[in-house]
């Protein structure tokens, strides 16, 4: 039996869509069948992000309304073998799909897949009522930000309203130098506000946005930070110890250095 | 719902008559409905020689007989025998009916050459579905993420960037033209493609794509 996992911010543009491309593929890379789950109805990204928007024929809405089965909506990656994508509809709105088909999808993959990977809308509206129907786990993405940070208290309320208990942080985009100098808060400072377990830290990294325009996951580079961080919390969503990236020295001279290489060599 | 779960059918076919039980039908209630069906029919039935079989619920021996009993005093019906039938719903071999909001169809859009045709101004943006059952002239551009389904062919007075489906009852015989060709996916009757993964030399030539022997050939005009 498959573990489905929302990913989810209520804020937008903090990285959720990306995270799960990332957790998806690492969670594949580690051997695990997993299943991408775009629930953005209406304003769907992820398969823009994963490269796949050109094979999509059957999307959520067809499966749920059962035009077709879900086997023929599922779109194979075109990299990896037991890395499967779930489109959402384009041409719809939230309201096609009702919190009570989701989780019978969701039960339905959860048969044929060990990780279901759901990405969630931003807002709090019927699209993220849809994508939490299913979840046995939360993680919840925040920015560094104080408005992001808000928006996550918010979500992790309503997760633990809707009985998905301990939900897990991921801090995305932290500039270590920023916040040394004390323009960014911290990661102790977002854990002391949110009070739940961290599960990563992914650094603000260029590498991210060539990797999202060209369709292919950052975690696949070896060389890229964010991808390193992603690989990380992909093995911690297995179960194993992970010590957290030391991102201090970043951005120093070295870094600096190793980008120019990862930027020449990408 | 209810009036389903509580009803009998009646069968005729080659092998005798074949009447199918709901399977959580009372058995008591069952008997009295075959009577009452047979009996109606009393014309059709009497002096006639009936194999039966049954299919759903699973009788006993004692109620065979009450059931044959039950049909022979209602119409005077000779049954020769009464045997349960275990019967599997023969599996659909599905097939592609629609791809994208047409349904297919045996008999085509026929106006191809000369039929109605509907014409959009303006960009067909992301999340906007033109859906027409004839042919269709865009003047401006299609969008990634947009769709454009018609029964006829589909002409691009701008770039082609979105989804097009060109003959969505199924005929191959249509076609899509654009000012640049180079959509996300483009499906002519029941035929899918789509661009290389590798981006090809940008190229600004308005373009068309047919089906020949199966395939969808795209050149320039």
């Amino acid at each position: 039996m498959g573990e489905v996992i929302v990913i989810t911010s209520g804020k937008g543009g903090v990285g959720k869509t990306t995270t799960t491309a990332n957790l998806g593929t690492g969670l594949c890379l580690l051997g695990k069948k997993v299943a991408l789950l775009d629930t953005d109805i209406g304003l769907r990204n992820l398969d823009v992000v994963m490269g796949l928007e050109n094979r999509i024929v059957y999307d959520l809405v067809d499966v749920v309304e059962g035009v077709c089965r879900i086997k023929q909506a599922l779109i194979k990656d075109k990299r990896y073998d037991g890395l499967y994508l779930l489109p959402a509809a384009q041409t719809r709105d939230k309201n096609s799909v009702t919190p009570n088909q989701m989780l019978k999808l969701c039960d339905d993959l959860r048969e044929e897949f060990d990780y279901i990977i759901v990405d969630c809308p931003a807002g709090i509206e019927q699209g993220f009522k849809n994508a939490i129907a299913g979840a046995d786990r939360a993680i919840v993405i925040t920015t560094p930000e104080v408005s992001a940070v808000r928006d996550a208290d918010r979500i992790i309320g309503l997760l633990e309203a809707n009985e998905i208990r301990k939900p897990l942080l991921l801090i995305n985009r932290v500039r270590p130098v920023m916040v040394k100098k004390g323009d960014m808060m911290s990661i102790e400072d977002i854990i002391d506000i949110l009070a739940i377990d961290l599960i990563g830290v992914v650094p603000d990294d260029e590498n991210i946005i060539i990797s999202t325009n060209r369709g292919e996951p950052a975690v696949t580079e070896d060389k890229s930070l964010a991808g390193q961080a992603y690989r990380n919390v992909a093995k911690r969503i297995m179960g194993e110890e992970v010590p957290l990236i030391d991102l201090s020295g970043q951005d120093g001279f070295l870094a600096k250095v190793k980008k120019l290489f990862g930027f020449r060599s990408a | 719902m209810k009036d389903e779960t509580n009803k009998i059918t009646f069968k005729g076919t080659a092998e005798g008559l074949v009447i199918i039980i709901p399977e959580q039908m009372d058995t008591d209630l069952v008997i009295k409905q075959i009577g009452n069906k047979v009996k109606a029919a009393e014309k059709f039935f009497r002096g006639a020689k009936l194999k039966v079989l049954y299919r759903g619920k699973e009788l006993t021996e004692q109620e065979e007989e009450k059931l044959k009993d039950v049909m022979v005093k209602n119409s005077g019906v000779i049954i020769e025998s009464i045997n349960y039938e275990l019967y599997e719903p023969p599996i659909v071999e599905e097939k592609h009916t629609q791809a994208s909001g047409i349904p297919f169809r045996h008999i085509f859009f026929k106006g191809l050459d000369e039929g109605p045709c509907k014409f959009v101004r303006g960009t067909i943006r992301s999340g906007t579905r033109v859906l027409y059952e004839g042919n269709v002239v865009i003047i401006g551009d299609a969008n990634p993420g947009s769709e454009i389904v018609a029964s006829g062919n589909v002409i691009v007075m701008g770039a082609l960037r979105g989804m097009v489906h060109a003959g969505a009852d199924g005929n191959r015989q249509a076609i899509v033209v654009a000012l640049k060709l180079s959509p996300t996916q483009l499906r002519i009757g029941d035929i899918i493609t789509r661009c290389p993964d590798i981006p090809e030399e940008i190229q600004s030539r308005p373009e068309m794509a047919t089906v020949k022997d199966g395939v969808i050939y795209v050149e320039p005009l």
